[in-house]
Order: C-alpha cells, then sequence, then structure tokens
C-alpha cells in the first residue's frame, strides 16, 4: 500500500528552481511595533539577557572555557547579526544547526560539558531562574535586535532542511490527525481562547520568528523556539521531541526562510 | 525497497546536474530524508508509543503540501477508508447518556507524552471544546470547527441524525475527506461507547448544548 502511494507521488516529482527572486519587502507599519516596544521595556526577558552576557564571558565547563570562541556562523565570536541568518550550514560539524544546537556544540567542543547533561536541562522548569542554553540563547539573539531575518539557503544542506520543514508542516500524523497546518494554516482561529498564529500568512508568521526566545508569562520563565515546538507535539499526542534534533531543526529552518525580512525584537513576550 | 531507493536516486540525477540555479531537493527524496528524521527525532517511555509518528494512509493522502486540493481518486479513497472504519458500540446502542458526554465534550487531556511518561487515565477528553462552541453563552471555546450550539434543535433526534453524528465523531471524513476535524474514533482516541455519549450530548432535548 505504502509503496503505491510512494511510487505516485515519485512520478509527480519535480525540478523546484529557484533562481534568486528577491521576496518582497513588507514594511511592517507601526502601531505594532510601538506596542511591542513599550511591552519590551517592562520585560522581565531582559534579566535573562543579562545573564546570558555575563554566562557567555565566563570561563566555565571542564575545560574552564568561555563561549566567545564559539563561531555562531560569521566567525567566532561574532554576535551582531548572527542569529539572524540562523539555522545555517556549518562545516565543522557538517550540518544545518540553529542557535540551540549551534551552543550546544560549543559548550561540548569549548567548554567540555557533557551534550546530555545540556540537553536535559535546556528547558526549565517553570517558574525558576531559567537555564543557562535559555539565558544564552535570548542573549545570543539580542545582539541582531533591530536586524532582520535573513535565512539564505546557499547550501545544499539548508536546502534539504527547508523543504523537510516544508514537508514536516504539512505532515498530519497521530490520533488527532493534526500536522501543524491544522492549527497554523487559517486566519482568525483559536483552541479555546487561545489565538492560533496562521503561518502561512507571511506577515504573522514574521511576528513570529522575530519574537523567540521570549518571555512566557504562564511559567515565569524565558522560552525558545526549542521549547516551543516541543509543547505543540505535545498537544498533538506525539511522542517528546527531542532537544535539537533533526525535525526541530529542519521546522526552524522553514519557519524562519519563510519569515525573512522580520524584524528581530527580544525579548518577546508571551502569554 | 532497495528498488524504489534505486528508482530515487535516479530522478536525483536532473536535480543535481541542473546548473547555474538553486536546486531543492525533489519530493520524494525530500519524503524519504524526512521520514528518516522522523524516526530519529523523538522518544517515548514505550516503544509502542513511537507508532503514533508512522502515518496511516488516509493520513499520507491528508498531508499535500501548500493544503493542495485532493484529487478525486485521492478524496473516493479517503472516503471508502473511513466508511469501513466505522465501528458500531457492542450494545448497539447509539445514543448514550448526555450528561457523561457533557463532560467529555469539555475534557482536553489524555494521551499526552511528556518527561518521559504517558498521562495516563481512565479515559481520553474528547476535545470538542478546543474547537466547537458547545453551550450557549459559553467563552472559552475555540472556532476551528463550527459551533455545534443547539445542533439538536436544529436536526431533531432521529435514528438518522444519531447514525449521522456518530460516524461524523467515529470518523469525520467520512463526510469530508481530510477535514481538519481529527478521526477521533476510528484512531482509537475515543471509544465507541464514549461517542454514544458524545451524540447524547448533541441531540438530546435535555441537553444544555440544547437549550434555548
Ligand atoms: C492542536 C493545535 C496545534 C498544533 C497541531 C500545533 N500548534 Fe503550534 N501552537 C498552538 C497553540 C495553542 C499555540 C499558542 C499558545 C499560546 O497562546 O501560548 C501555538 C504556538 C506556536 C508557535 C509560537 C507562536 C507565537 O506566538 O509566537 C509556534 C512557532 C508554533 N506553534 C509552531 C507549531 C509547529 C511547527 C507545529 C507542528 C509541528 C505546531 N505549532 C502544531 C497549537 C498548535
Ligand atoms: C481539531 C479540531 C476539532 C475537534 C477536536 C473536533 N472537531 Fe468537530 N469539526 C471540526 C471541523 C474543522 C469541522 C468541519 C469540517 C468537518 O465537518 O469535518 C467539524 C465538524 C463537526 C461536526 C459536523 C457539523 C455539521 O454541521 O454537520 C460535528 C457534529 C462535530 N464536528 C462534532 C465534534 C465533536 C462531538 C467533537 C468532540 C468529540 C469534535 N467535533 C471535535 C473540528 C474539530
Amino acid at each position: 500500500m505504502q509503496k503505491v502511494l510512494w511510487g505516485t507521488a515519485a512520478c509527480a516529482a519535480f525540478l523546484f528552481c529557484h533562481c534568486g527572486t528577491a521576496l518582497a519587502q513588507n514594511k511592517s507599519d507601526d502601531g505594532l511595533a510601538v506596542g511591542r516596544q513599550m511591552l519590551a521595556e517592562d520585560n522581565p526577558g531582559e534579566l535573562w539577557i543579562d545573564r546570558g552576557n555575563r554566562l557567555f564571558r565566563e570561563k566555565r565547563g571542564p575545560k574552564k572555557a568561555s563561549l566567545e570562541q564559539c563561531d555562531f556562523g560569521l566567525g567566532p565570536g561574532k554576535l551582531d547579526g548572527a542569529s539572524a541568518q540562523l539555522p545555517r550550514y556549518f562545516s565543522d560539524t557538517d550540518k544545518v544547526q540553529d542557535l540551540e544546537s549551534r551552543l550546544l556544540t560549543c559548550m561540548v567542543e569549548l567548554q567540555g560539558f557533557k551534550r546530555e547533561d545540556m540537553v536535559k536541562t535546556a528547558i526549565s522548569p517553570a517558574f525558576s531562574d531559567g537555564s543557562d542554553m535559555e539565558s544564552l540563547a535570548i542573549y545570543i539573539t539580542s545582539r541582531s535586535n533591530g536586524m532582520k531575518m535573513n535565512v539564505r539557503l546557499s547550501h545544499p544542506k539548508e536546502r534539504e532542511m527547508y523543504k523537510a520543514g516544508e514537508y514536516l508542516f504539512y505532515r498530519r500524523s497521530g490520533q488527532t490527525d493534526f500536522g501543524c497546518v491544522t492549527c497554523h494554516g487559517e486566519g482568525g482561529k483559536r483552541i479555546r481562547l487561545q489565538n492560533l498564529v496562521h503561518m502561512i500568512d507571511k506577515k504573522q508568521l514574521q511576528e513570529v520568528v522575530g519574537s523567540w526566545p521570549a518571555y512566557r508569562g504562564a511559567h515565569g520563565v524565558v522560552r525558545t523556539m526549542q521549547w516551543r515546538l516541543y509543547d505543540c507535539f505535545w498537544q498533538m499526542r506525539l511522542p517528546e521531541l527531542e532537544y535539537a534534533s533533526d525535525v526541530s531543526i529542519a521546522l526552524t529552518t522553514y519557519l524562519h526562510r519563510q519569515g525573512n525580512e522580520a524584524v528581530i525584537r527580544v525579548p518577546g513576550f508571551k502569554r | 525497497m532497495r528498488k524504489t531507493r534505486w528508482k530515487w536516486t535516479m530522478l536525483g540525477v536532473p536535480v543535481s546536474i541542473a546548473a547555474g540555479c538553486v536546486t531543492y531537493p525533489d519530493q520524494a527524496t525530500t519524503r524519504e530524508m524526512t521520514e528518516q528524521m522522523v524516526s530519529a527525532s523523538f522518544s517515548a517511555p514505550a516503544p509502542a508509543l513511537l507508532k503514533r509518528l508512522q502515518q496511516d494512509p488516509s493520513q499520507q493522502i491528508c498531508s499535500k503540501l501548500g493544503g493542495a486540493q485532493l484529487t478525486q481518486d485521492e478524496a473516493a479513497q479517503v472516503v471508502k477508508l473511513a466508511r469501513d472504519s466505522i465501528k458500531f458500540p457492542a450494545s448497539g446502542k447509539l445514543v448514550g447518556d448526555w450528561k457523561v458526554g457533557d463532560q467529555l465534550a469539555h475534557d482536553g487531556a489524555g494521551d499526552r507524552i511528556q518527561f518521559g511518561r504517558l498521562e495516563q487515565r481512565k479515559g481520553n477528553g474528547a476535545l470538542c471544546q478546543n474547537c466547537h462552541a458547545l453551550e450557549p453563552g459559553e467563552i472559552n471555546v475555540g472556532n476551528v470547527g463550527p459551533p455545534l450550539t443547539g445542533y439538536g434543535l436544529q436536526r431533531g433526534n432521529s435514528e438518522a441524525i444519531a447514525k449521522y453524528t456518530y460516524e461524523k465523531i467515529y470518523n469525520a471524513w467520512t463526510v469530508f475527506p481530510c477535514s481538519n476535524m481529527p478521526r477521533l474514533g476510528a484512531t482509537g482516541h475515543l471509544t465507541p461507547e464514549q461517542i454514544t455519549h458524545l451524540v447524547a450530548y448533541l441531540i438530546d432535548p435535555q441537553s444544555p448544548l440544547n437549550t434555548k
């Protein structure tokens, strides 16, 4: 059965060419931006940014090293604008990585931490001080504040990740038949009273990709995109999304690319 | 399996030699690669739970990129699979207790997996309130599906309506292939007995859903 279906899909396979078409620029106009600014001014997430700044420079881990030599794509220690271009391909790991998986690489390689330990604590309990990962991720993202999301897909592996993310966005499974598109494919929809972002709408998606990591009121901590995706899979009744897994990176690549040109402004603020 | 893989490789050739132009992997390659990612990206407290990630044939048809339209054949196939999936309760009675149905309809919990544990409860909540307006004046309701307020007032509680409603909840795709409404009976999220209580909640004249 499966084979027959897959065969049909293979026949329909097409060659998709994307020859440097410039994406139309959406100038975001600006009542919204002002509102965000006001929120940002007393957003508790600022504390996480300060902590992340300190952690980034501190000599830590078995190797007693700071993260100052970590390369987020623009060269060791170059943070301004780096997260705006993530996920991207890194030749040292031969992988497409998002900000959080890249941080993991550096915590392991430069500082000598154990990957499992870092993964275990990456998502913090609600109403705690947050994890090192959360603080570092929001600090590094804040160094792209005011800049525009610019995921380029110039490496073939980046394009693979992008297509995988698109496939996953529409992939339905499990006992609820949910795919991302079920809840994020139409405007004006709610699950109970929670508004659902219409992510096929570029403008709405841009509000999303420019605002993570975000301070989440209901949890009293800063949350990252890895957490957000984990939580949506939980609602879908699927198994647990592994931290920094390829599925998480594929979805982030797809969403960030679709939201290119979004102005980055963290800490975001969520319900 | 090996044979199909070979075919995909062949398909990959024209893609990699197209010069001067940025290329993306074709659909078949993307599918194979991503399904492998799916197998490697999740964990569960019991291996059997990982089966939830596998798509059944209907879900495969219902996952078109960009939400593209189904062909007539695909729609017919999904409807047929849906019709074949319907099972009725052992008792043969399709209308249960609306009070139990009321509770179920407002219950959104059950069967989620977190921190290496499966959420254990007597039965799953039915999730209706997440997506549908139910009783008049209720505020904390979703709008992914149409309002069900006054469902029985509009349609009555004939045997035909009971059967239609039972089947709709058991497998929504008998009526609208690939709609956003989950196939709650067919996927095993709800039991046939639970569905009879939900039918009662929707069509019983005593049900608060049907107050004027
Ligand atoms: C059953 C419904 C449902 C499904 C399916 C679902 N989500 Fe969500 N998603 C939600 C809800 C509800 C929220 C926001 C909750 C809130 O208000 O805090 C959300 C929020 C999000 C956000 C953050 C939006 C923001 O405000 O910035 C992202 C990103 C996201 N989802 C991505 C996904 C992806 C990717 C998938 C598929 C893997 C997915 N979701 C599947 C219900 C869903
Ligand atoms: C994730 C969203 C979702 C959930 C959960 C859900 N539904 Fe639906 N429902 C829909 C959508 C979307 C439609 C419209 C498309 C269709 O009919 O399949 C619908 C349609 C219906 C209809 C048909 C309405 C008509 O006018 O014929 C009934 C009856 C219904 N739902 C009952 C239920 C009940 C009872 C539950 C809980 C057991 C439930 N639904 C859970 C989304 C949902």
